[in-house]
């Protein structure tokens, strides 16, 4: 029973430098496009960040960036369970004069993970906007917390409080936002990134 | 002649979806409204079109042994190019399809056409078989998007249909509502086909 397999290494040589030269021609479209496209992209982000922060923080016109580690700090301070969870935060100025502060947090506890939540907090201690910025929530359901139907809910809260979740419509002056029918879980994670920017906010701005 | 025959069979004699049975991971995730549906096969077949001639093209230097690993490389390459592309050209569309356009490379519709067609026929059959194929592909996701929007969010292309007091059948725009609608809808053409 001396059935040794014949390999055929020419034709074995042949077929992997077939394969290596269609991967390679393919790899060179790719560095060809990102070359051209990073640019633009990057660009993009930033200006698309730039327009965010102003939509929560409308006085504004400058935005200045606080320092990473200054932010860690601030996330140890307040206790954050994960880190990760609060992304950047930016001094809003208009001319010299502080305006108020502009935070990006990320909870991770969405109905499909991460949740970019950009709040805006003016000098006074209120809530002057709140944009979602990258989610992967149920289409129809969770994905309506991107809709101002919701995300307006919070202008005008304040950042001194806890804002908590209700079912109903909430009694005025009560510092609680309606749930998303059907999407209680994104509901409370937005909310949960609002209060940390709130926190943030009260070392901040002391 | 043949040209037209390629280019129409895949709308609704070999319609991916409904008759291939092609592409059903993308089919069920995405169809939650008929934008989404719509937005999906558009992008799928721009990527369906190239990736048919490219291999069609290729068909002589590719040998038989190693067609599916070089299959699958230039699929990759054509959905990742298409994907930097409109994000830097097409924010906007990229926006609303950006999370479809990776899914793309796992869509079998892509890798069926190229085994099923594009690797035996010529560059001009391929074009029009992607493009049919797509379009069939584009009409089908529609069509199941909007059946899935109107019940369960009561409008259709985001724009409301029953007005407010509408209480929207949720069911029908989570995973459930997807096997549902693409089975009723299935079973209803098969009726059809039968009957005639």
């Amino acid at each position: 029973m001396e059935n040794k397999v014949q390999i055929d290494w020419k034709n074995v040589f042949k077929l992997g430098f077939i394969l290596f030269a269609i991967s390679a021609v393919a790899a060179c479209c790719l560095v060809l496009t990102n070359y051209v496209t990073a640019g633009t992209i990057e660009n993009m982000n930033l200006a698309t960040n730039q327009t965010a922060r102003q939509e929560v923080l409308s006085e504004a016109v400058d935005f200045e960036e606080i320092p990473a580690e200054d932010l860690t700090k601030i996330g140890t301070e307040i206790g954050l369970d994960n880190p990760d969870e609060l992304v950047e935060a930016y001094i809003g100025k208009n001319g010299n004069k502080v305006v108020g502060y502009t935070v990006k947090t990320a909870p991770q506890s969405g109905y499909s993970g991460e949740v970019q939540v950009l709040t805006g907090i003016s000098m006074d201690g209120v809530v002057q906007g709140v944009t979602i910025l990258e989610h992967n929530e149920t289409p129809g359901l969770g994905a309506q917390a991107t809709l101002p139907k919701f995300k307006d809910q919070y202008k005008g809260l304040t950042a001194s409080d806890k804002i908590t979740v209700v079912k109903s419509t909430p009694e005025s002056g009560s510092n609680s936002i309606q749930a998303i029918t059907g999407a209680t879980i994104t509901s409370r994670a937005v909310t949960l990134g609002v209060n940390i920017s709130n926190e943030v906010y009260q070392i901040l701005s002391k | 002649m043949n040209f037209i025959k390629n280019l129409t069979r895949g709308i609704i004699k070999e319609n991916p979806t409904f008759v291939l049975v092609l592409g059903m991971c993308p089919t069920l995730a995405v169809t939650t409204s008929a934008i989404n549906g719509m937005g999906m096969g558009l992008a799928t077949t721009a990527v369906l079109v190239g990736s048919n001639v490219a291999i069609s093209a290729l068909r002589k230097i590719i040998p038989n042994s190693i067609r599916i690993p070089a299959f699958v490389v230039i699929i990759a390459s054509f959905v990742t190019i298409i994907g930097m592309l409109m994000k830097a050209y097409v924010p906007a569309l990229d926006a609303a399809l950006g999370l479809f356009i990776p899914l793309i490379v796992v869509n079998c519709v892509i890798l069926g056409r190229a085994e099923a067609f594009a690797f035996s026929n010529g560059i001009a059959d391929s074009f029009a078989d992607g493009l049919g194929m797509g379009l069939g592909f584009t009409l089908s996701l529609t069509v199941l998007g909007s059946v899935r929007e109107i019940f369960g969010a009561g409008s259709i292309f985001g724009l409301s249909l029953f007005g407010a007091s509408y209480e929207p059948v949720i069911l029908m725009i989570l995973p459930p509502g997807a096997f549902l609608t693409l089975s009723l809808l299935m079973g209803l053409i098969n009726w059809k086909k039968k009957k005639v």
